[in-house]
């Protein structure tokens, strides 16, 4: 697998995949830095700050991060670890704050990271500290339409590189409004999974009706959710795109139907359907006709461990990933159908979700697959329609002839590959943005 | 605080109220550990709101802030439609995450019961739950319940149950049995 700075893990003529990658805690070790230290990081919203001296806190993979908005309305991402001895500065989850107190020798930074404070500086430091060097440790920071990312590599490309075609799509979701999303959430819980497993299944539209076919039906029996089956997802127009690591799947139908989530039962159907009709033609200002009637986002990630909206699978060892969940709504949306989409994701995605359940003794067995000696000399079979995606005349991206395809989890390990054995960003592959972003919305929403 | 309703109740009369309910609570605890969870069904209103927030960390200052409110995503927001629809999902055979079920042990206690002017009764009790699954899963889930109880043709039954897990980020690998 690893011959020094060499990943080889995907067959890219088989699909065969080592599975030594999900329990072996040297590889491990190797993504927190060469991943996890280079990539753009989906940290949270820009609403969970709105007000200034606002905190949240987040993780940049198993770092501890604040992210805050300052007195000017500024925001920051800052490592959540006091530069004298490494205590944390902030132990909420949340709150307002001009400062921030390190609770072991009374350090005190201001919300920009700035150290502001020092007990004793004359007296027990001579005046010698070094105070503007030993400020909080600060991310780079960028949005995307009011999602806040951050990175700790000074050499990483912009946000908007780093998204590139692949915003063509995110768009249908994260850019939909001019009022933009708001984030309800996060529930938080930790599984008992490889990271990456959580990641790849984000385009694994194949193991929807087996893994959660028992959900669907009662669903469809109880509240009148659209019924699921093998034959629908292989007859199905969707399709897969793949572009600089993100997956994208999406609805390729031009029906006028409301984007299918979560919540949709046969009562809320028309509150959706009418919210649809209502707000296309601010849609399609913002994001030209063919997005708007055509092209609907499912299921997604962004590179490294950004899932489905915004939720993070944030790493904690090569066996476990904290899990947060949280639901974007578009922000002036009726309360109606806020509530029917949050009704829908604690039904489906929360930790107690009919969907969700389901999902996490599969990844686990999974992950456990690689820990023992007959198990990991196997490896995962990831062939399935090889040689059925490529350029789409239509659709930017490494585009899949069909919904039900391995190309996305194929493409995602070689981009894994591509990061692991890159040196620095000046050997990680970015493609040029050449997508025709029509309408008028922006990075900046 | 007391109710008007309850400063009126005799101590017999508490007692009795608290015999009850507490029979009620053993009851329910020994239909979960049992799995029978259609008679489960039958201990709630039709009307039932059975909701988990969230737990935050926050300062002693903001405790006010410490569970989300309604409005917020919730780890449980479901009416009884939504019950129904969990606990029929079991009996499909292909409810991946109980089947094969877990082995779970519901210990309930320190119940107060108040009277409340409507009739319906305000209960709060804590429990623990052990759950074990598949071969070495296995959970201790620390938590209170505020129950609101109201007589329905002779019989309590849960009106709105709110749970509050002693937890920030839960442990378990899912949410997956009744609480």
């Amino acid at each position: 697998m690893r011959s020094l700075q060499n990943y080889a893990i995907i067959d890219p003529a088989t699909g065969k995949l080592d599975r030594r990658i999900f329990s072996d805690q040297a590889v491990y070790d190797d993504e927190m830095e060469k991943i996890f230290g280079r990539s753009w990081l989906m940290i949270g919203r820009e609403t969970l700050v709105p007000e200034p001296d606002d905190f949240f806190h987040t993780y940049m993979g198993e770092d501890p991060v604040i992210l805050t908005r300052d007195g000017h309305g500024r925001l920051h991402a800052l490592l959540n670890m006091c530069r004298h001895r490494g205590n944390r500065v902030v132990r909420c989850d949340d709150g307002n704050a001009k400062q921030f107190l390190c609770t072991y020798h009374g350090w005190t930074y201001r919300n920009d990271g700035t150290l502001e404070y020092v007990p004793g500086e004359s007296e027990a430091y001579y005046g010698a500290l070094d105070k503007p060097s030993l400020g909080l440790i600060k991310a780079r920071i960028e949005t995307y339409a009011g999602i806040v990312f951050a990175t700790w590599d000074k050499d990483a490309p912009s946000l908007e590189a780093y998204l590139g075609d692949a915003r063509w799509y995110l768009d249908t979701l994260f850019n939909r409004r001019d009022g933009g999303t708001q984030a309800l959430g996060p529930i938080k819980w930790l599984e008992p999974v490889n990271w990456k497993t959580l990641v790849d299944n984000c385009s694994d539209n194949y193991h929807v009706a087996t893994s959660h076919l028992s959900s669907a039906r009662v669903q469809t029996r109880f509240i009148g959710r659209p019924p699921l089956s093998h034959e629908d997802q292989f007859a199905s127009p969707n399709k897969h795109a793949f572009v600089n690591g993100h997956s994208i799947t999406f609805r390729d139908a031009d029906d006028n139907a409301p984007r299918y989530v979560h919540g949709i039962t046969k009562e809320t159907m028309p509150l959706f359907q009418e919210y649809h009709n209502a707000t296309m033609a601010e849609v399609e200002r913002r994001l030209g006709t063919v997005r708007a009637h055509r092209v609907q986002l499912g299921n997604h990630s962004i590179f490294p461990n950004g899932i489905l909206g915004l939720r993070l699978a944030l790493p904690r060892g090569p066996l476990k990933t904290e899990f947060w969940h949280f639901v974007l709504v578009d922000r002036d949306a009726p309360d109606e159908l806020k509530r029917a989409i949050r009704i829908g994701s604690q039904a489906n995605n929360g930790a107690a979700g009919l969907f969700e359940q389901d999902d996490v003794d599969n990844w686990r067995q999974v992950t456990e697959a690689s820990t023992s000696r007959l198990r990991r000399r196997h490896p995962q079979e990831l062939s399935m329609s090889l040689g059925h995606s490529g350029a789409h005349p239509d659709y930017p991206g490494m585009v899949s002839e069909r919904y039900i395809s391995e190309n996305n989890q194929r493409l995602f390990y070689r981009r894994w590959e591509e990061f692991m054995n890159a040196e620095s960003w000046a050997d990680i592959p970015l493609a040029p943005i050449s997508a025709r972003f029509e309408g008028s919305a922006t990075m900046r929403g | 605080m007391k109710s008007a309703r309850q400063a009126e109740l005799g101590s017999e009369a508490r007692q009795a109220l608290w015999f009850e309910l507490m029979q009620f609570y053993v009851r329910e605890a020994w239909l979960l550990d049992e799995r029978r969870f259609k008679e489960w069904l039958n201990l709630f209103t039709d009307d039932v709101l059975y909701f988990m927030p969230r737990r935050k960390n926050v300062l002693r200052r903001e405790l006010h802030r410490e569970e989300t409110s309604l409005g917020d995503l919730a780890i449980l927001e479901e009416d009884r439609r939504y019950l129904e629809m969990r606990v029929a999902r079991l009996e499909t055979g292909m409810a991946w995450a109980e089947d094969p079920p877990s082995r779970t042990r519901h210990l309930i206690g320190n119940l107060e019961a108040t009277p409340l002017e409507n009739g319906e009764v305000s209960a709060r009790t804590a429990f623990l739950v052990y759950r074990s699954h598949l071969e070495t899963d296995h959970q201790l889930l620390s938590s209170s319940r505020k129950d609101v109880l109201r007589q329905v043709d002779g019989a309590w039954k849960v009106a709105r149950r709110t749970i509050v897990l002693d937890a920030n980020v839960l442990l378990d690998k899912n949410l997956s049995v009744f609480l």
